[in-house]
């Protein structure tokens, strides 16, 4: 959560949050259009550094964070390169069925995951919640019920993790007993979330109850304690964007490292 | 007895704080299903419900047009905002579960809260999946036999997890009593003002 | 000027009405102080004349006339469950926004409300979950007054606060209300008095049973504020003197707890130290100090609950020598986190089930229990749909009813009525007649005046001094009374 670690702010904060949501999103669309697993090689090498100079945090947090894109990596690509169809047979044992075809898109699905997970992790680390959504108010034009129910939410989020703590301390004293396997598992899962919905969807309630009390709801238009405009560091993210696919792209054409162009 | 057509902040409110808890769940969970996932056989796929939960729980608590959208949108953009590893496709994935969901919901015109419904509606949501899997994880190439058991792994685990288990941790929640806040209010409850007291 | 007449209220589940024709009128600049035992209906009410039921919270509500507050500020009573943004700044900005101040103008005036409520802080962007009860409180009426109301309510504002910050909100309140129509509701009532200049009893059924000037409401009804439980001045006299006499205190000096440089820890910090105590065996120990001085953090290092190092020893019954829930019950600040089965009943047998009693005794046990606990008529209930009062006591019938040695307990009397009160300290006594060690967190300085034996004094994580308060050996420890 980008709120409560502490970070150097980059000229990433400072892109307009609706605008880099919406250049992501494009992306994300755009991408399942592209069939080709150089391009994304080189797309990763262009996310990766962005990812480790540009955010501000910690080598140990980006560190950290990049752990599990590896295992995304594995479990995104394995299905496919095992069990996917294909002319090509490479090896065959059992179930288990490796073609060319298949091994390259597996390969594909593998690292198109990585790019996202490289450019979400980018979003998350550089975007404080309560801008995005005061950008989503004044950009996308959200209604505001919904906008400050989720920062709302958000400030809810540090107490339900107080809470679960004192609820495995109580269940602690109470000795409380599992039973063992799946069984253990549904009694464990009940037992932790009634309370805590139970207690958030009270707090929820009232927290909702307040701000109506503030005359929330009393007047249509609003003013904003934050104007989140569109400044030269959005020019130039999008350059970034631009330049970046361009040159992934060119590299993909001249400097092939998987042998296949198309996978689908 | 007449329903407000339009959400309120309370109903908005609630909704997405029962989301960003399963979001929070589903980022514990992400990992795991992972780990799991790097074998193949799809036996990720059964635990894979878990993330259309949201939509069934909240639409089962507040029951009104839009929670399930609602619901699975946010605990995906509350996922996404905490760094989720599977990021902005958080977002569609959300939006077709919960469209998925919202539409079973709606074919009973919101009005039924049954357990088989709420089954159907974890189907809904996985129908949902499936289709942005074919542009997505391209399962459409995968072997026949392949994609069968990820199908009908995913379907089992939906409905074990979206459906039954949804409507049964509602059902505890209901005993509670704190839901009974949101529930419409009788004609009963408005008469017994009128009658006479003593 | 409010007015409502013959209103009507119900609660959805509950067969009975919650207000029967109730008829009141409060004129612009009244000050109003609205007293009650608990549940009689006094949040109810005031969200009533706020508006707030039934435009936000739907209730079925009835009534000839109702002229509510369109301009009015609403202080809740939980400080956790008030505000939407996580910064003190942008929390205030929210009002301003609401009422469409123009950007340019927010800062100063975000300045200005913090001023008025004491808040002066160097940086105004602090995240909230960072301040204090106190500062919580302030911030909530700061927030409040931005609005800029005609009319205050304030439900049971300074609930979670101990003596000192009580008395600064109040204050606060004191100097930014002059001018306002105010309408409290409160059970801790000794500093609101001098700000208040009309009294309004409800009975437990939600009828005003008394309404005038505060002096003479107080005298007039004494006995009646008495039997109905509800806080008046030097309530705690009326109820010493009816108490019987605490001469068979009889303290054997055998140790039950002691602790040797011994420190609790949050996230790998230091945040408690005991450089070197013991609690004997038929203690009351009353555990006190300011808000946040690190009370609840002793009481789970105890517990072994959170990460602790240096030495701790237990000597319980059975030879016990480990830290053994079995032995020692806990109630936690919130009792609502510790409740895990369906209903009253389920609740006390889970107890059972994990002590030594013999499972055929179970029944007798319970039973016995619900009485004594005068929970027997809620028996089947849900734990959550119990007035608080009610929790608090089950929370403790849990910890009491298998054979436990001590019983520690985070503030149990917190937020309650008067006769709630008396009656679990009560309980309480007749646990540690039959041996029980009693360890307890308080704010109120007359519950360690009547019953402790010791007080443990507690200041910015360190325990500070140590009281011997027992009324048989009249101090004869004087000299070594003070550790520090
Ligand atoms: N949401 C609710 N649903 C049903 N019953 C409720 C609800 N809220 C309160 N009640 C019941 O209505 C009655 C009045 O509640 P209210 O909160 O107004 O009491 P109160 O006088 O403010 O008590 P306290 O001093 O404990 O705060 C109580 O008996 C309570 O149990
Ligand atoms: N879970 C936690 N993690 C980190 N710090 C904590 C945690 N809980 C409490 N603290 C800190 O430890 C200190 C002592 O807190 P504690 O809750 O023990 O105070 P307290 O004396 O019980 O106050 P109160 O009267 O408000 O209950 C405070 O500074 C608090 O901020
Ligand atoms: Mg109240
Ligand atoms: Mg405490």
């Amino acid at each position: 959560m980008s709120i409560s670690i502490s970070y150097q702010p980059t000229w990433l904060h400072r892109i307009n949050p609706s605008f880099k949501l919406l250049a992501l999103t494009a992306l994300f669309i755009g991408m399942l259009f592209i069939h080709n697993p150089n391009f994304l090689l080189y797309m990763i090498i262009g996310a990766s550094a962005l990812y480790l100079f540009g955010t501000g945090h910690s080598w140990k947090v980006i560190g950290l964070l990049a752990i599990p894109l590896t295992i995304i990596f594995l479990s995104s690509s394995t299905t496919m390169i095992f069990f996917g169809e294909g002319e090509h047979t490479w090896f065959k044992f059992g179930l288990i069925h490796i073609t060319e075809e298949s091994f390259y898109r597996g390969i594909h699905l593998g690292l198109r995951s990585i790019v996202f997970g490289l450019l979400s992790l980018l979003f998350a680390l550089t975007t404080r919640p309560v801008y995005l959504f005061y950008s989503t108010m004044q950009q996308l034009k959200l209604k505001p019920k919904y906008a400050y129910s989720f920062m709302a939410a958000i400030r809810m989020l540090p107490i339900i993790v107080e809470e679960f703590q004192t609820l495995r301390q109580a269940f602690k004293v109470r000795g409380v007993q599992y039973s063992k396997g799946i069984k253990g598992m549904y009694e464990k899962i009940k037992l932790y979330a009634i309370p805590l919905l139970a207690q958030s969807i009270r707090r929820a309630h009232r927290i909702a109850v307040a701000m109506e009390a503030k005359q929330f709801s009393k007047n249509n238009k609003r003013t904003f304690y934050y104007h989140l405009g569109y400044t030269n560091k959005d020019l130039l993210f999008f350059l970034f964007l631009l330049v970046w696919l361009i040159i992934s792209y060119v590299c993909s054409n001249q400097f092939v490292v998987f042998p296949v162009e198309y996978v689908r | 007895m007449y329903m407000k057509k339009s959400l309120t902040l309370t109903d908005i409110l609630i909704t997405i704080v029962i989301a960003f808890i399963f979001s929070v769940i589903y980022k514990l969970w992400g990992p795991l299903y992972s780990l799991v996932g790097v074998f193949g056989l799809h036996v990720d796929q059964l635990i894979y419900g878990m993330w259309f939960m949201a939509a069934t729980v909240a639409f089962l608590i507040i029951r009104k047009p839009g929670i399930a959208l609602l619901a699975e949108l946010a605990a995906a953009q509350g996922e996404f905002l905490f760094g989720g590893q599977w990021g902005i496709s958080l977002l569609l994935y959300g939006l077709v579960q919960g469209v998925g969901c919202e539409l079973v919901f709606a074919m009973y015109r919101y009005k039924s809260y049954r357990l088989y419904v709420t089954c159907l509606a974890a189907v809904g949501a996985t129908i949902g999946s499936l289709l942005l899997d074919v542009f997505y994880g391209y399962i459409d190439s995968l072997a026949a036999w392949n994609l069968t058991l990820l199908i009908v792994n995913r379907l089992i685990g939906a409905i074990l997890i979206t459906g039954v288990f949804a409507y049964y941790l509602v059902e505890a929640l209901d005993k509670t009593g704190v839901t009974k806040a949101f529930r419409p209010i009788s004609q009963d409850d408005y008469q017994m003002l009128e009658d006479e007291v003593n | 000027m409010l007015e409502v007449k013959n209103l009507r209220a119900k609660f959805p589940i509950s067969t009975s009405l919650l207000f029967k024709d109730l008829s009141l009128s409060i004129n612009k600049g009244e000050k109003v102080l609205l007293v009650g035992p608990s549940g009689s209906g006094k949040s109810t009410l005031l969200q009533i004349m706020a508006g707030l039921i039934p435009d936000v919270i739907e209730m079925p509500i009835k009534a000839e006339k109702l002229n509510v507050s369109d301009s009015y500020g609403m202080v809740f009573q939980d400080p956790d469950a008030q505000f939407c943004m996580p910064y003190l700044d942008e929390e205030i900005a929210f009002v301003l926004e609401n009422k469409k101040t123009p950007q340019q103008d927010m800062t100063d005036l975000i300045v200005h409300y913090l001023d008025k409520v004491g808040l002066q802080l160097d940086d105004q962007h602090i995240s909230i979950q960072h301040l204090s009860g106190g500062m919580k409180q302030r911030l909530a009426i700061a927030s409040v007054l931005a609005l800029e109301p005609e009319v205050l309510f304030l439900d049971e504002p300074t609930a979670m606060l101990d003596q000192n910050g009580t008395k600064q909100v109040w204050d606060t309140l004191k100097k930014v209300s002059e001018d306002k129509t105010v309408v409290i509701v409160e059970h801790k009532i000794d500093h609101v008095l001098p700000l208040v200049d009309r009294v309004i009893i409800l009975d437990e059924t939600g009828a005003i049973v008394a309404d005038g000037k505060p002096n003479d409401i107080f005298s007039r009804f004494r006995s009646k504020l008495y039997q109905y439980g509800i806080w008046y001045p030097n309530i705690w006299n009326d109820y010493a003197r009816q108490l019987p006499d605490y001469s068979h205190y009889d303290n054997s000096h055998q140790p039950i707890i002691t602790m040797d440089s011994f420190y609790g820890y949050y996230q790998k910090q230091k945040k408690m130290h005991v450089d070197d105590a013991v609690i004997h065996r038929g203690d009351w120990l009353a555990i006190t100090g300011e808000n946040g001085s690190g009370k609840s953090t002793l009481m789970l290092a105890m517990m072994k609950l959170i990460k602790t190092s240096g030495e701790i020893s237990y000597f319980l019954s059975d030879d016990i020598n480990t830290c053994d829930y079995r032995k020692m019950g806990y109630v936690f600040q919130n009792p609502e986190l510790q409740f895990i089965t369906n209903s009253v009943h389920a609740e006390l047998e889970h107890s059972l089930k994990n002590s030594d009693v013999p499972p055929k005794r179970f029944k007798d046990r319970i039973e016995a229990h619900l009485k004594t606990y005068n929970l027997y008529h809620v028996k089947d209930h849900h734990p959550y749909q119990l007035s608080v009062g009610q929790k608090k006591r089950l929370s403790v019938a849990t910890a009491t009813i298998a054979d436990v040695d001590i019983l520690l307990l985070d503030e149990p009397t917190f937020g309650q009525d008067a006769k709630n009160t008396f009656q679990m300290l009560e309980l309480f006594e007749e646990c540690r007649k039959n041996g029980i060690t009693i360890v307890m967190v308080t704010h109120q300085p007359e519950i360690v005046e009547l019953y402790a034996t010791k007080e443990w004094r507690i200041k910015d994580g360190e325990l500070m001094e140590i009281l011997d308060l027992s009324r048989l050996e009249e101090n004869i420890l004087k000299d070594d009374m003070y550790v520090y």
